[in-house]
């Protein structure tokens, strides 16, 4: 029964990391990127390529994967996110990011190749390690200082004080002197680091696999939904939430219906609080 | 020749060459691609009317097409129930199905209703995986053929091209009518739509269920075309390869999303480089529409065709008669 809450706290954990990567896109730019799950697959692959292919050490890999996030966040604002927002239409970004998610992981599987591959250890530990065992600790530690150090950023840094300006209103902001444009390019950046950070983290339990993308930024966003768009102890939440209601479904009519379960969590949260657990009444999307 | 003319001859040739494809098609291969893009057509024309006229940005469909197609295979496969009663059922059902995903994910906003539909194509799988005895499960099930005067290719082609001519028809009808011009305004302002008495949310409903009934019947029709089918067969870049088409082809028209499906389909079997590139050419492809032209090519044509031959303005510049105003002025005073 342990192992059934652990393992699913841990996958509950990646889901809420993905979806705190969603709310600092979201902070600055009001969009929600279909990217942001193929960020943490980047990470993960970028993190195994460095580790097991070119045999470095893993701080090198932990390094590669977050710039290798960093820059694919970069990349969503230059091509996907700036030119749509200047037309106004609120359809575009989505088509735009779609485009770019599917673009990434076509790349990504040409070049790594199609098959799941394991990811590497990182601290040297036997295999029997049972719940004690890293691959279900990196992730839930990674996603809690995830948390922590957002908070942070947002409560106590100017850069932060500036994000939470714009998410309240972009406009006054500008009109205060913000540039807004180069906040939101660090808000991607940003995100896109965080990204990777987390799918580099939670690679031995998903493997560097290039079809990851999609799922992740599904799962994550089912997660956001039901902690409340905007709120990082909401993603948290949510993220428990799913992981658990996942495994303890598979635990007991086993695992074929896992994606249903999940649509079936957001529907019924959609209907009940359609503006999630801790989400702002205000910001009400449906 | 005025626009008209030009209208009817090119539909004439259109039909002529469409009718006699079988007759000029260099060998069976092309055969079968012809009647691959017919297939895919009946689809996306469905689609259109919820991507292109009502714009939700279903990404989907896939989903739809799948349980048109295990219907169909089960149905007229397994229990050997008449291939031309089964694709109407599985008509029937995608329309169900269709009415069950889109009660509740219509009222959600852009963004979550594109996450329900695409969740909606990944459940699917995951059902026809799970459910062993009914689909085969990863093994997948044998398409059957359709009866006597369609079992050969170029039976099966006039058989989907009959089909897909009647879809484009319908799909005319709805447009260019009372329905179609809802549509548009729910596209381009759901407030003022509701404002002046669209029925918003029946009239997406409308749409959607009647995309649904498309893509069941396309699934039946694409489930004997590929002769098997397997759940690997319906991966989500396929429901991406749908959407591109419409948007490539520029929203709010039937023969610009026509377009792009014949271009996309044929253009990485005629050109090999681009089928090893396969669903990252569609992402570059919609990437570069949606920065260059977010109307589509047809658009860019229509941009084009006003460069080469400006439309005439007349001007008639207005010359004052200064006698006439300046007598006016004096007379008041």
């Amino acid at each position: 029964m342990l192992t059934v809450i652990v393992t699913g706290l841990a996958i509950g954990m990646l889901y809420a990391s993905i979806a705190l990567v969603y709310n600092v896109m979201f902070s600055t730019s009001k969009v929600l990127s279909v990217t942001t799950g193929h960020l943490s697959m980047v990470g993960g692959v970028f993190g195994a390529y460095i580790i097991s292919v070119l045999q470095m050490h893993w701080l090198w890999g932990l390094l590669g994967a977050v710039l290798a996030g960093a820059t694919f966040g970069w990349l969503t604002d230059v091509l996907a996110i700036r030119r749509v927002l200047a037309r106004s239409d609120e359809h575009l970004w989505l088509l735009s990011t779609l485009a770019l998610a599917t673009m990434v992981q076509q790349g990504v599987g040409l070049w790594w190749g199609t098959e799941p591959k394991p990811f590497p250890r990182l601290i040297t530990q036997e295999f029997g390690a049972g719940l004690m065992d890293q691959k279900f600790w990196l992730p839930i530690g990674m996603a809690i200082v995830m948390t922590i150090g957002l908070e942070f950023f947002y409560r106590k840094t100017m850069y932060g004080k500036v994000f939470i300006a714009m998410s309240e209103d972009a406009f006054a902001a500008r009109a205060r002197g913000v540039s807004t444009d180069k906040i939101r390019l660090l808000s991607y950046v940003l995100s896109g680091a965080l990204g990777g950070l987390a799918g580099f983290a939670a690679g031995q339990l998903t493997f560097a696999f290039f079809a990851l993308g999609h799922t992740l930024t599904l799962l994550g966003f089912i997660a956001l939904a039901v902690g409340g768009l905007g709120s990082n102890i909401g993603a948290l939440i949510g993220g428990a939430a799913l992981g658990l209601l996942n495994s303890f479904a598979s635990y007991y009519f086993g695992g074929e219906y896992q994606q249903t379960i999940a649509v079936g969590l957001l529907m019924v949260v959609l209907l009940i609080k359609p503006e999630g657990l801790l989400g702002a009444k205000n910001v009400r999307p449906v | 020749m005025n626009s008209q003319t030009t209208k009817v001859l090119s539909l004439l040739v259109g039909a002529i060459l469409i009718a006699t494809l079988p007759f000029w098609a260099g060998d069976q291969y092309q055969l079968h691609l012809a009647a691959l893009i017919a297939v895919y057509w009946i689809l996306i024309a469905g689609l259109n009317l919820v991507v292109g006229f009502t714009g939700q940005l279903s990404i989907g469909h896939v989903g739809l097409l799948s349980i048109g197609s295990y219907t169909f295979a089960i149905l007229a496969g397994k229990m050997g129930v008449d291939p031309t009663l089964s694709v109407f059922v599985s008509g029937l059902l995608g329309g169900l199905c269709g009415l069950a995903l889109g009660l509740p994910s219509l009222r959600l906003p852009g963004f979550y209703f594109a996450m329900a539909t695409m969740a909606f194509s990944m459940i699917v799988n995951e059902i026809v995986l799970a459910q062993v005895d009914l689909t085969g499960g990863g093994i997948g099930l044998p398409g059957p053929m359709f009866p006597k005067p369609f079992d050969s290719p170029i039976g099966f082609y006039y058989l989907v091209t009959a089909i897909a001519l009647f879809v484009t028809w319908l799909t005319w009808n709805i447009a260019r009518r009372m329905w179609g011009r809802a549509f548009i305004s729910i596209r381009d302002n759901p407030v003022a739509a509701q404002a002046v008495g669209v029925p918003v949310f029946k009239a997406k409903l409308l749409a959607f269920v009647f995309s649904g009934i498309t893509a069941g019947v396309s699934g039946a029709v694409f489930a004997s075309l590929q002769s098997y089918i397997t759940p690997d067969t319906f991966v989500f870049e396929l429901s991406m390869f749908f959407f591109v088409c419409i948007i490539i082809g520029g929203r709010g028209s039937i023969i610009g999303p026509f377009l792009g499906t014949v271009v996309l389909t044929a253009l990485p079997e005629l050109v090999s480089p681009l089928a090893k590139l396969g669903n990252f050419f569609y992402g570059l492809l919609l990437l570069v529409v949606v920065l260059v032209v977010p109307e589509g090519i047809g658009r860019m044509f229509e941009i084009i065709s006003e460069r080469l031959r400006p439309r005439i303005v007349h001007r008639e510049p207005i010359t004052p008669d200064l006698n006439r105003l300046a007598k006016a002025l004096k007379g008041h005073e």
